[in-house]
């Protein structure tokens, strides 16, 4: 192989990337395998990649509705702490079953509940609260650029993948014209 | 990706990598696709929202922070910063959409220039 992949990651995050095929010919002789078997080889590489590729996207998809959760709680806990500066109550309208709503008085806030999952809910200070909020944010947004970075490379071993595939074919047909 | 009738047009490392580059512009031309309708979207909410404030004539207004509403007095700042907030992302994302279509038209010159009717870089 050429000393270009020299820059080249071998792997990411376990997911292995596709090798570059310079020459079809010495690719196939150094692996000693026929045409169909290297073809096949590479569909099944492909697969692979699809499956990863699914399971990727999943996570990626919870990730973008977590974020809009976690900046809309963010914003309650700035409201609560306006209004508590300000000496006012807050006063809300929230929903107590479907269609159903209900007015609340929130006075003096000095603390919050947070539901950190597996149903266990937590009081905070709200600047605790702020800080908190702040981190899993800012995790939930690492996470998703990270995420982001895995999906690009996968793209590209597929991208890769597919090209060979069809250069392998295109030249077992060429092969097969010029013997002719 | 198009199978060519057997030519033996060869690829080099330079040019996978060109190809790569073109399905990720691809993938994120789609993706901004979406994101800039829904941007769309929002923006017009937040028009319509401030022309309804001007008309109600209500001193308070239930303003939707997060789950509740929220009973508010001077609710017309906020919906501008948002306005504002919503208007930029917007062009952001118009901003982007345009400089990935550019490279992406760069990259169809290059790749049919080497590779004319082997490759297919067209949507299907």
């Amino acid at each position: 192989m050429a000393s270009s992949s020299a820059s080249v990651v071998s792997e990411r995050r376990g997911i292995p990337a596709a090798t570059f095929v310079e020459d079809v010919q010495t690719y196939l002789t150094q692996l000693e395998l026929d045409v169909n078997s290297s073809l096949s080889f590479l569909q099944e590489r492909l697969q692979q990649y699809r499956l990863v590729e699914m399971k990727l996207l999943a996570q990626q998809r919870d990730l973008q509705a977590k974020i809009p959760d976690i900046e809309k709680c963010l914003d309650i806990v700035a409201t609560l702490q306006a209004k508590k500066g300000a000496g006012e109550a807050l006063i809300a309208d929230f929903e107590v079953s479907e269609g159903i709503y209900s007015r609340a008085c929130i006075k003096d806030t000095d603390s919050v509940c947070l539901w950190l999952g597996a149903n266990i809910m937590l009081e905070y200070s709200c600047d605790e609260a702020n800080a908190l909020l702040q981190k899993n944010l800012e995790n939930a947004n690492g996470s998703l650029e990270v995420l982001v970075g895995d999906l690009q490379f996968l793209r590209d071993q597929v991208t890769i993948t597919q090209v060979t595939i069809a250069r392998v074919y295109n030249w077992d047909v060429h092969q097969r014209r010029t013997k002719q | 990706m198009q199978q060519g009738g057997g030519s033996e047009t060869e690829v080099t490392w330079e040019d996978q990598q060109n190809i790569n580059k073109f399905g990720r512009l691809n993938n994120r031309f789609h993706e901004l696709e979406e994101e800039i309708k829904i941007a769309k979207e929002t923006n017009e909410n937040l028009e319509d929202a401030s022309n309804e404030l001007i008309l109600s004539d209500e001193d308070v207004v239930r303003f939707q922070i997060g789950e509740v509403y929220a009973h508010m007095l001077k609710v017309e700042e906020r919906l501008e910063t948002m306005k504002g907030k919503a208007s930029e992302e917007l062009q952001r994302l118009e901003e982007e959409k345009e400089s990935i279509i550019a490279q992406m038209a760069e990259l169809k010159k290059t790749l049919y220039g080497k590779f004319k009717d082997s490759i297919n870089l067209e949507e299907d």
